[in-house]
C-alpha cells in the first residue's frame, strides 16, 4: 500500500467541519476514499459532498437576500 | 444619505501563506520554486485587473519578497501612473530567499519576532521599498501590528499614516480551527477603523498625547455576529471566506451582499459614516482550487464581489479610497472619543438574535438582546494595558485585549452543574422566585442624544406564579467617560402595589483565552455611607455587602483595572462575592426593592487602576 496524498480540490473533513475544524483529508488511493487524521471520518468524493450539504443545516438564510437590517 | 467608504488592497505575496503547504504537497518545501512564483504574480495581477476592470483604484501592498521581483515592482509602477493606485508596504510576506538568508529563521509574523528583529526588520523593508520606488510609503500593516512597532514604525518613518493592525476576533477560535495550528491571537480589538494608542493597539487613542500617529484598519470587514462565535475566516468581505464557510449553493453566495450591506448600513449608529475593507491574499485564489472550490469559483466570487462593490459605487453609494486617503479623510472627520457603534443582526443563520457592539477609547463592549440586554463581552480599554509581544517578552504570540466578560469563553448565564459565568445582567426576585433578564429575549433600538447613544430595549415581560410585570432596559454610553448607565424600569405590573427586588450584577474575571487565570490578588470592596468591606482574592467562596452603598468594585492588578458599579438612585444595597477554585470568577451586585412605575438605576464604570 503506498502513501496517501491530497485530493483534489483539497476536502475537509465535513464531521470536523461541523465542530468548527477545517481539517484537508488525505486520499487513499488503494481504497478510493478520503479520510481525516483527526477523526474517524472516511468516505468517497461522493459522500463528502453529501455532508457538505448536511453541513450547511444551520445556515438556515444562506439563499435569502436580506434588505432590512433593523 | 450617509458614507460608505471601501478600501481594496492587494499584495503580491510571491510565496503565499497557503500555496506552499497547500499546493506544494507532496514537494520537498522550496520558497523560490519558479512555478510557485509566476502563479502567486499571476494571482495578484488577476486580482488588479478584476479592480480596474470595475473602475477601482487600489492600495499595492508590496510585500518584502516582491521588492526583489522586477515584474512586480514594475506593475506597481504602472498602475499607480495607469489608474492612481497607491504604492503600499505591508510587513506580510516576508518569506523569501533573502529574508531567511538574513534572519536564519521560518517565522513570517511581524509581531512575534523580538524586538531588536523588529527594528532590523522594519529597516530593511522599509529601505529596500526605498531603494527601488525612491520614496517611503504612507501605508503598512500585518495581520497584527503590536503598539511597540507601531510606535518605532511612526518614529523612523513618520511618514506612515495608515496601516492595517488587526483582524477583528481573530484569536483562539481561529487556533482551534485550524487544528492548533494557526497562531493569531488577537482578539478584543475594534471591528472598524480608529486611531491605537500608543500604548496598545487595541485601544483607542482618547486624545493626542496618546496617539501612535497612525489610523488602523482591521484586515477585512467580518460578520460581528458570525466571528463572535465562530471561525472569523468563514465571516468576512473576503469572498473565498465565504466558500470556505460553505455558504454558497450552486455558485450563489447572497450572504456576501448581505454582509456588506449590513456594514453599509451601520452609518445610521455612526453620523453617516460606514466602512468596509476587501483584502484577498493570492493565496486564497490559486490555481489548484481551495476549500472544495474549484480555481474557476474562487475566481468568479472575487469578481462578483468586486462588481457588487462597483454597482453601489455607480449608484452613488459607495466611495473607494486607497490607504492613505483613507487615513486624511478619517482624521479629518473623527474626533478622539466618537464612539464606533454596530446594532448587528443574525443574517446568516435565521434566528432573530441581535447584538450591539460599542466601542470607544474607554471599553469595548457586547450588549445581547437574546439575553435581555446582557453584555457578553467587556474589554477595559481605559487601563491601555502595556502588552509587549513577540519572542523575548511574557507573551510570545498572545496579543489578545484583556476581557472582563467574555460569554463565550468563561461561560455566561449557562454553566455545567456548578459555578459561574462571565456576564452583566439583573435578576428580579419576588416570594422566593427568581428570574434572570439573561432568559428574556428582546430586541433594541438605538439613538443619540448629544454625547449619548442609546440602546433602548422592548419591554419583556417577567411571569411569576402570582404577578406578572414588563420591564424596559436602557442603557446610555456617554461619550468621552468610560461610564455605561442602565436603568431597569417596571413599567406594567398585574399588582400594582408588588413590591419586587432588583439584583444589578456582574460577574466577572480576567483573561485572553478560555483557560481561567489565577485570580490571587483581587481586590473586592463595597464602601458605603459609613461603612467599608473588602477582601483580598483567595479563592474562599467569601461574601459580604454593605447597605447604603456608594459603590462596589474590583480591583484587578494583573490587567492594571479598577471596574465599578454605582448607584443613582438612594437605598441601595450593594455586595461582592468572591468565587472558588471551580468558579474563577467575582460577582459584584446592586439591590433594590422596587414598585410599578420605578426603576433602578446603576453605572458601570472602567478606570485604571492606578
Amino acid at each position: 500500500m503506498s502513501q496517501s496524498g491530497k485530493g483534489r480540490l483539497n476536502y475537509r473533513c465535513p464531521s470536523c467541519f461541523m465542530r468548527d475544524l477545517d481539517i484537508d483529508m488525505f486520499y487513499d488511493k488503494d481504497k478510493d476514499e478520503y479520510y481525516c487524521l483527526r477523526c474517524q471520518f472516511t468516505g468517497s468524493e461522493k459522500d463528502v459532498l453529501e455532508k457538505n450539504e448536511m453541513a450547511r443545516f444551520r445556515y438556515r438564510s444562506m439563499l435569502k437576500r436580506i434588505t432590512d437590517f433593523d | 444619505m450617509g458614507k460608505f467608504i471601501l478600501n481594496i488592497i492587494h499584495r503580491p505575496e510571491m510565496v503565499p501563506e497557503y500555496a506552499e503547504k497547500v499546493t506544494g504537497q507532496g514537494k520537498k518545501e522550496d520558497i523560490s520554486r519558479k512555478s510557485l512564483l509566476t502563479e502567486s504574480l499571476d494571482i495578484f495581477k488577476l486580482q488588479q485587473q478584476i479592480a480596474h476592470d470595475n473602475g477601482f483604484k487600489t492600495t499595492i501592498q508590496m510585500t518584502y519578497a516582491s521588492l526583489f521581483n522586477e515584474e512586480a515592482v514594475s506593475l506597481a509602477k504602472e498602475h499607480h501612473e495607469k489608474f492612481g493606485d497607491e504604492i503600499s508596504l505591508t510587513l506580510l510576506g516576508l518569506p523569501c530567499k533573502e529574508f531567511r538568508d538574513k534572519y536564519k529563521t521560518k517565522d513570517f509574523c511581524i509581531w512575534m519576532f523580538s524586538m531588536e528583529d523588529k527594528k532590523s526588520i522594519v529597516t530593511d523593508v522599509f529601505e529596500k521599498f526605498y531603494s527601488v520606488f525612491g520614496f517611503y510609503p504612507t501605508s503598512t500593516g500585518s495581520y497584527y501590528l503590536d503598539a511597540e512597532l507601531t510606535n518605532y514604525i511612526k518614529q523612523k518613518y513618520p511618514m506612515v499614516k495608515c496601516a492595517v493592525a488587526t483582524c477583528w476576533e481573530e484569536g483562539p477560535k481561529a487556533y482551534r480551527t485550524c487544528n492548533n495550528s494557526w497562531y493569531t491571537l488577537f482578539d478584543g480589538g475594534p471591528w472598524n477603523p480608529w486611531i491605537p494608542s500608543k500604548q496598545n493597539t487595541h485601544s483607542p487613542a482618547a486624545n493626542e498625547e496618546e496617539d501612535s500617529g497612525i489610523v488602523a484598519i482591521p484586515h477585512l470587514s467580518r460578520d460581528l455576529l458570525a466571528c463572535f462565535d465562530g471561525n472569523g475566516s468563514n465571516f468576512g468581505t473576503h469572498p473565498q471566506n465565504v466558500l470556505r464557510g460553505m455558504i454558497y449553493k450552486d455558485g450563489e453566495y447572497p450572504y456576501l451582499y448581505n454582509l456588506i450591506d449590513q456594514y453599509r448600513s451601520l452609518e445610521k449608529y455612526n453620523n453617516g459614516y460606514a466602512y468596509n475593507m476587501m483584502f484577498v491574499g493570492p493565496g486564497w485564489m490559486n490555481k489548484a482550487g481551495r476549500w472544495e472550490a474549484p480555481y474557476e469559483l474562487l475566481v468568479k466570487s472575487y469578481k462578483d464581489g468586486m462588481a457588487y462593490y462597483a454597482q453601489l459605487r455607480d449608484k452613488g453609494e459607495l466611495e473607494e479610497m486607497t490607504m492613505t486617503e483613507f487615513a486624511d479623510y478619517y482624521r479629518a472627520n473623527k474626533t478622539y472619543t466618537e464612539p464606533e457603534c454596530a446594532l448587528w443582526k443574525d443574517i446568516l443563520c435565521g434566528s432573530e438574535k441581535q447584538l450591539f457592539w460599542y466601542v470607544d477609547p474607554y471599553l469595548r463592549t457586547c450588549v445581547d438582546m437574546n439575553q435581555g440586554g446582557a453584555l457578553i463581552d467587556l474589554r477595559p480599554y481605559v487601563s491601555k494595558i502595556e502588552w509587549p509581544v513577540g519572542i523575548g517578552t511574557k507573551h510570545v504570540q498572545d496579543a489578545s485585549y484583556p476581557f472582563l466578560i467574555q460569554s463565550m469563553y468563561r461561560a455566561g448565564y449557562f454553566t455545567h452543574y456548578a459555578g459561574e459565568g462571565t456576564i452583566k445582567s439583573c435578576k428580579i426576585t419576588y416570594k422566593g422566585e427568581e428570574v434572570d433578564l439573561c432568559l428574556c429575549r428582546t430586541k433594541a433600538k438605538f439613538s443619540q442624544n448629544g454625547k449619548d447613544r442609546i440602546l433602548t430595549l422592548d419591554p419583556v415581560e417577567i411571569e411569576f406564579s402570582d404577578l406578572t410585570l414588563k420591564l424596559v432596559s436602557t442603557f446610555t454610553f456617554t461619550e468621552g467617560t468610560g461610564k455605561i448607565k442602565i436603568s431597569r424600569k417596571i413599567i406594567e405590573m398585574s399588582n400594582p402595589d408588588a413590591v419586587v427586588h432588583m439584583n444589578e450584577y456582574i460577574t466577572a474575571c480576567y483573561g485572553t483565552t478560555e483557560y481561567p487565570e489565577d485570580m490571587c490578588g483581587i481586590v473586592l470592596k463595597c464602601i458605603g455611607k459609613d461603612d467599608v468591606k473588602e477582601i483580598v482574592y483567595k479563592y474562599k467562596c467569601r461574601e459580604d455587602s454593605v447597605s447604603d452603598v456608594k459603590k462596589v468594585e474590583a480591583i484587578i492588578p494583573q490587567i492594571d483595572t479598577r471596574l465599578s458599579m454605582t448607584p443613582m438612585v438612594d437605598g441601595v444595597e450593594g455586595y461582592f462575592r468572591e468565587g472558588y477554585a471551580f468558579s474563577p470568577m467575582f460577582t459584584l451586585g446592586l439591590t433594590k426593592n422596587i414598585s410599578n412605575n420605578e426603576e433602578l438605576i446603576t453605572c458601570l464604570n472602567l478606570e485604571k487602576a492606578d
